[in-house]
């Protein structure tokens, strides 16, 4: 318990000092993202002259600092806004709040995300096994070769390669959007399986060159657990096959994996930026281009906080639950031998 | 390799009873640098209800010829020859005549086996009981009975069967994982226990902590124990016949006492002379010159003849046969009647072993 206190800890800890290096970013910034907002608003004012007063205060409620407050006033604004979720408006959306936007978008990422990692790992476990399984064979050195080959491909060489062939010389697959136009969204076959459809060529692009290196290590401790003296016993018991190979290779094979889990997560966070700008998704890594393209320092922060809050957040959550896979890895101090 | 066409006298090997009986079985193993026999012609009869010790130094074959019992040699290894379980009340079964189905039942459910690996014999990610549930599962076994029984074994082991069944593997010492392992391989209820180096990997108090636990379980659920290691001692003081291994083959059979006290085989008689004792001396502990023989080339004639000090040029030529010392004990040495006087022992051995063993 004390353990999960701490890592509890460490987590906010980690979220905190992100919350403050943005805020600093913004006030540090050159030329002042302060500065910069209130000559934009000048501008659009046209011509007729805002009140210096009046522009402070847009400037601090869209962006949640005010740049004429003291700095630790100024800060506790803008901590005391963050907490209550509120991320400033957006320029580049003519003022709408940023918490909307990323209402808007963050789901359509999690769930590309959640199609690829699935994917991923359903793929590259169950071939990893079966290679374990059939070590030597023909089927598991052209795996391994094929393995090697894609994963040493970028994933966004991948789509740009995806949307050429799939997308315009084959049309298999849309490549824009998130969901066919004129569908309203809803729990309707069209809605739903016109988000898969999307979905598709960008997760493929993550799960093809992300699964291979993942089933070769699959493969590597599901060989090494074949030839542990509990497998053999296992056998020797008279076990079913289907037990063994599910309870005994696949549990204690999957372990290490579970790690490399949570990397690929905050892996595909940030990847999200470049794919769903390739594949003009609407999700938050999009709409974080669009704030850095528009200088829209608001839509920009907020999506770079959610991101990396997703990170500590999946982190978080994987730490916590290794215990439960793990036996061995009992949360720190409570493990008691006796 | 010659084979033994015909002992000068089979009665050697046989008991009245057998529960097993092990027929010129044969472990080869292919390899790119020849063929690796690593169990030659082995004949052993195992009583029923007896405690019987296959001894031999590392690499002799011993692990081979307590797995080829189960059928159980590991791949790519090939087993030959004859090897007939003659349960108490059921026909006899042909061991290696058995389709897979009943080769499981029986494993585990006639003869069981404990592993030289009691470390790592279970799941890390499954509690232990988890491990006996599966098993009585497997066999079709009522488990509320089969728990009951596991329970009561693990007490007889002097373990706390709720805390032991609840615990995790790595949350038990080394002792308690071996106790458990036993007490899962007899779950099940079998006639034969084979134990393949049971206590190797623990100290001195715990093996001996268990030898007595073994022969109580013995008594108490009527088993006929099958003991492999390669500490003579420890056998000695448990084991009701010997059977000593070298190079793969069976060297020599008899009882224990008639063994330490008049060991025919030159081997046995070195072997005895290097166990470790407190009475005698170091300076009087004989090591064995030279070294065990490769499987892919054992010499011929018998294979212990480049380290004896009693070969000649028939120990070159041919394998000796086996020649009864006495009634029910065999040796497979041209010159047995004389290794006595060539190989003196260097202290009482058995009552160098024997008494080290009360200590």
């Amino acid at each position: 318990m004390n353990w999960f206190i701490k890592r509890t800890g460490q987590a906010i800890f980690t979220l905190w000092a992100v919350a403050t290096l943005s805020f600093g970013l913004i006030r540090l910034m050159p030329g002042g993202a302060a500065d910069i907002m209130a000559s934009r608003l000048q501008q659009q004012a046209q011509g007729s002259n805002i009140p210096r007063e009046q522009l402070r205060e847009m400037v601090a409620s869209q962006l949640n600092v005010d740049p004429d407050a003291p700095i630790h006033e100024a800060y506790y604004q803008y901590m005391s806004a963050l907490v209550q979720g509120d991320f400033g408006n957006s320029i580049r959306y003519g003022g709408q709040e940023v918490n909307a936007i990323i209402a808007d978008t963050l789901p359509w990422t999690l769930f590309l995300m959640s199609l690829s990692t699935l994917g991923m790992f359903a793929i590259a476990l169950s071939l990893g096994a079966i290679m374990a399984y059939k070590e030597g064979s023909t089927f598991d050195l052209a795996n391994t070769g094929v393995g090697i080959l894609l994963s040493s491909i970028p994933y966004y060489v991948a789509a740009v390669v995806f949307i050429a062939f799939l997308g315009y010389r084959t049309p298999l697959f849309p490549v824009r959007g998130r969901y066919p136009s004129g569908v309203d969204p809803g729990f309707t076959v069209e809605f739903i399986g016109g988000a898969f459809h999307h979905a598709m060529l960008p997760a493929l692009s993550f799960i093809v060159t992300g699964y291979g290196l993942l089933a070769l290590t699959m493969r590597g401790n599901s060989i090494q657990v074949l030839g542990e003296d509990y497998v053999r016993v296992a056998r020797l018991r008279g076990l079913p096959d289907r037990r063994i190979a599910l309870r005994y290779v696949g549990r204690n094979a999957v372990l290490p994996l579970y790690t490399s889990l949570l990397i690929s997560i905050g892996f595909m966070f940030g990847g999200s930026i470049i794919l769903e700008i390739l594949f003009q998704y609407r999700g938050i890594g999009f709409e974080m281009n669009e704030g850095i393209i528009y200088r829209d320092m608001p839509l920009m922060m907020g999506t770079f906080l959610v991101i990396t809050f997703g990170v500590v957040i999946a982190l978080w959550i994987g730490d916590a639950t290794y215990g439960k896979l793990d036996p061995r890895i009992k949360s720190g101090d409570d493990s008691e031998a006796y | 390799m010659s084979m033994h066409e015909s002992t000068t006298d089979r009665d050697l090997y046989q008991t009245a009873d057998p529960i097993v009986e092990i027929r010129d079985a044969e472990v080869v193993f292919e390899m790119d640098r020849g063929v690796s026999r690593v169990l030659e012609s082995a004949d052993l009869d195992i009583e029923r209800n007896e405690i019987l010790g296959i001894v031999g130094e590392s690499g002799s074959g011993k692990s081979m010829l307590a797995s080829a019992m189960l059928d159980a040699v590991v791949e790519p290894g090939i087993l030959s020859g004859q090897i007939t379980y003659h349960p108490d009340e059921r026909e006899s079964v042909d061991v290696l005549e058995l389709d897979d189905r009943e080769l499981k039942k029986l494993r585990w459910e006639d003869i069981s086996m404990v592993f030289q690996g009691a470390m790592s014999s279970f799941n890390p990610t499954m509690n232990v009981g988890g491990h006996f549930t599966e098993t009585l599962d497997a066999h079709n076994y009522d488990v509320e009975a089969g728990m009951n029984r596991a329970r009561e074994l693990l007490s007889d082991l002097y373990l706390e069967p709720e805390r032991v069944l609840e615990a995790y593997p790595h949350e038990l010492s080394g002792g308690m994982k071996q106790r458990a392992l036993i007490a899962l391989s007899v779950v099940l209820e079998p006639d034969v226990l084979v134990m393949d180096e049971p206590t190797a990997a623990l100290d001195l108090l715990m093996q001996r902590s268990i030898l007595s636990l073994l022969e109580k379980l013995k008594e108490k659920y009527d088993l006929t124990l099958v003991f492999i290691t390669h500490d003579l001692p420890l056998v000695a003081e448990l084991a009701d016949r010997m059977a000593v291994m070298y190079a793969f083959q069976l060297v020599e059979i008899g009882p224990t006492e008639e063994i330490l006290e008049h060991a025919a085989h030159p081997y046995t008689r070195a072997l005895l002379n290097a166990t470790p004792n407190l009475d005698a001396p170091l300076s009087e502990m004989r090591p064995i010159d030279g070294s065990a023989p490769d499987p892919v080339d054992v010499p011929a004639g018998c294979s212990y003849h480049p380290r004896c000090p009693l070969a000649d040029d028939t120990c070159v030529a041919t394998d000796p046969d086996y020649h009864g010392v006495s009634e029910s004990h065999g040796v497979a040495c041209h010159h047995w009647a004389h290794a006595a006087e060539e190989i003196p022992f260097n202290v009482d051995a058995a009552e160098a072993t024997t008494g080290g063993n009360q200590r």
